[in-house]
């Protein structure tokens, strides 16, 4: 076993397909939160090859694309200050802000680097005393344990010239926030099977149980997808709705706790802006005051920026699953991955990015099963 | 972004107190921090690891049930299969609500 390609064969999708379709005696509507799981869905066209039983709604499951532009601003303000070295995730580096991209300052002379770990950033940081070393500490609940050690081992190591401009959020808010929302359409949710490998299930208890909505936590792999939608489509069949593990081998209802207990030692909840959706209360997390040090927002003072979203990008429409990708007005014409609107037609996690690549523009309405 | 790859434990570190390890992610190697899976991990389990972190340990007898429950219920449908290729059932395959009354579980 290696735990990755036996979970892609096709024999298998194929019978959990035709399982799907048997099982559904009308049209369901599920969301994933997880970009990951978009990718997959769009790629595979595993949506197309249900044929009408069950409908995916994207939903706003990937961290760069619910970065907000105000958060982007800062950073392009802090990677083009001489006395800085910028460090990201690669993926971040092509988000548009107000009037460029990370990518465009690093063209201009700014210190942008790509890191794949925080703790390079922190190790950047610790071989290069004469500058300030920044982290765009962007991410979901899959992230923070990493982000937060990062931040624990500069304070335990002493390197002070290490900080972190946090863009934290985290995904049971958001699920409510959709669920709450007038013209809500999802009857149950696939939750995110590395965010659930960190958190545990525990939180998702009580929203499948006050909404009634079936939660199935869900790998990454074509048959983990597929077997999270049956197990979803099962509950609904039968009117039950409570959380569901699909992902056992990687996740614990508890969580792997070391690590929870490592972004309680850092962070707190905070309200949070999301792009396209705006702020939701107690939807993300900030660094906890004994941190301030490491706070690059406090250390360089970039509390006045101050942005809102552009108006052409309707992110907000397509991460709550009001709107296709392909029938946004911009789609393919004034938005497009080289020149992007919104994150979402930028990262290959994004729904508009997805449908780009695919060239999926006809599938901008859902099918209708037994006429 | 929350992309998290299995790999195998190959070598297990302390940097000062500080769980590392080796992992090789078929064929490709990388230094990785153990800290959030210390209690639990040994040489030659499989973890999930994410932007430089194991995040967990794979269940390894879970994730072989989890494949054989497909495998089998792929091979019980391939056979429910050539019996519909014999005698089809009613209805257009396209057609959900027929489907599922007219083919046993």
């Amino acid at each position: 076993m290696k735990y990755l390609s036996e979970y892609r064969d096709p024999a298998i999708a194929r019978a959990l397909i035709e399982r799907i379709r048997r099982t559904a005696t009308r049209p369901w509507t599920l969301m994933e939160v997880c970009g990951g799981q978009t990718h997959t869905i769009v790629r595979q066209g595993l949506d197309e090859l249900l044929d009408g039983a069950v409908e995916m709604i994207h939903g706003p499951g990937c961290p760069v694309c619910v970065t907000p532009l105000e958060q982007i601003d800062k950073a392009l303000a802090l990677a083009a200050r001489p006395d800085v070295i910028f460090t990201s995730f690669g993926d971040m580096l092509r988000v548009p802000g107000s009037d460029c991209d990370l990518q465009q300052v690093r063209a201009r002379g700014g210190a942008v680097r790509v890191v794949y770990s925080p703790l390079d950033a922190l190790e950047l940081a610790r071989r290069t005393p004469d500058k300030e070393v920044v982290f765009f500490a962007v991410g979901f609940e899959t992230t923070a344990p990493a982000n937060a050690m990062a931040v624990w081992r500069a304070r335990e190591l002493g390197v002070r010239n290490f900080s972190v401009l946090v863009s934290h959020v985290t995904v049971p808010p958001a699920i409510t926030a959709i669920l709450t929302a007038p013209d809500n359409r999802v009857q149950g949710f696939l939750a995110a099977g590395h965010v659930c490998t960190v958190m545990g299930w525990t939180e998702y208890e009580p929203i499948a149980e006050r909404y009634r909505v079936p939660i199935v936590v869900t790998g990454f792999e074509p048959m983990d997808i597929l077997e999270g939608m049956l197990m979803a489509v099962e509950q609904l069949e039968s009117g039950r709705h409570v959380v569901e593990n699909q992902y056992v081998r990687s996740v614990r209802r508890e969580g792997t706790v070391p690590a929870r207990q490592r972004v309680e030692d850092v962070f707190e909840l905070a309200d949070r802006k999301w792009r396209g959706i705006g702020e939701i209360p107690m939807s993300g997390l900030r660094l906890r005051d004994e941190f301030t040090a490491f706070d690059a927002e406090r250390k360089f003072g970039l509390g006045g920026i101050v942005v809102s979203e552009p108006a052409e990008c309707r992110a907000g429409d397509v991460l709550t699953g009001r709107l296709k990708p392909p029938k946004c007005g911009a789609f393919g014409t004034r938005c497009t991955p080289e020149h992007p609107l919104g994150a979402l037609m930028v990262s290959a996690e994004g729904a508009c990015a997805a449908y780009y690549a695919l060239a999926r523009h006809r599938v901008a309405e859902p099918h209708v099963v037994a006429r | 972004m929350c992309l998290g790859i299995p790999g195998r434990v190959v070598e297990l570190h302390n940097d000062g107190g500080f769980p590392t390890g080796l992992v090789d992610f078929g064929g490709v190697r990388r230094e990785v921090c153990l800290a959030y899976v210390a209690g639990e991990v040994a040489l030659g389990d499989y973890v999930i690891v994410h932007v430089g972190f194991a995040i967990s340990k794979v269940d390894e007898a879970e994730a072989k049930r989890t494949f054989e429950v497909l495998r089998e219920m792929s091979r019980l449908d391939e056979l429910e299969w050539i019996a519909d290729a014999i005698e089809p059932s009613p209805g257009e395959p396209r057609d959900a609500l027929s489907a599922a009354n007219g083919r046993p579980r």
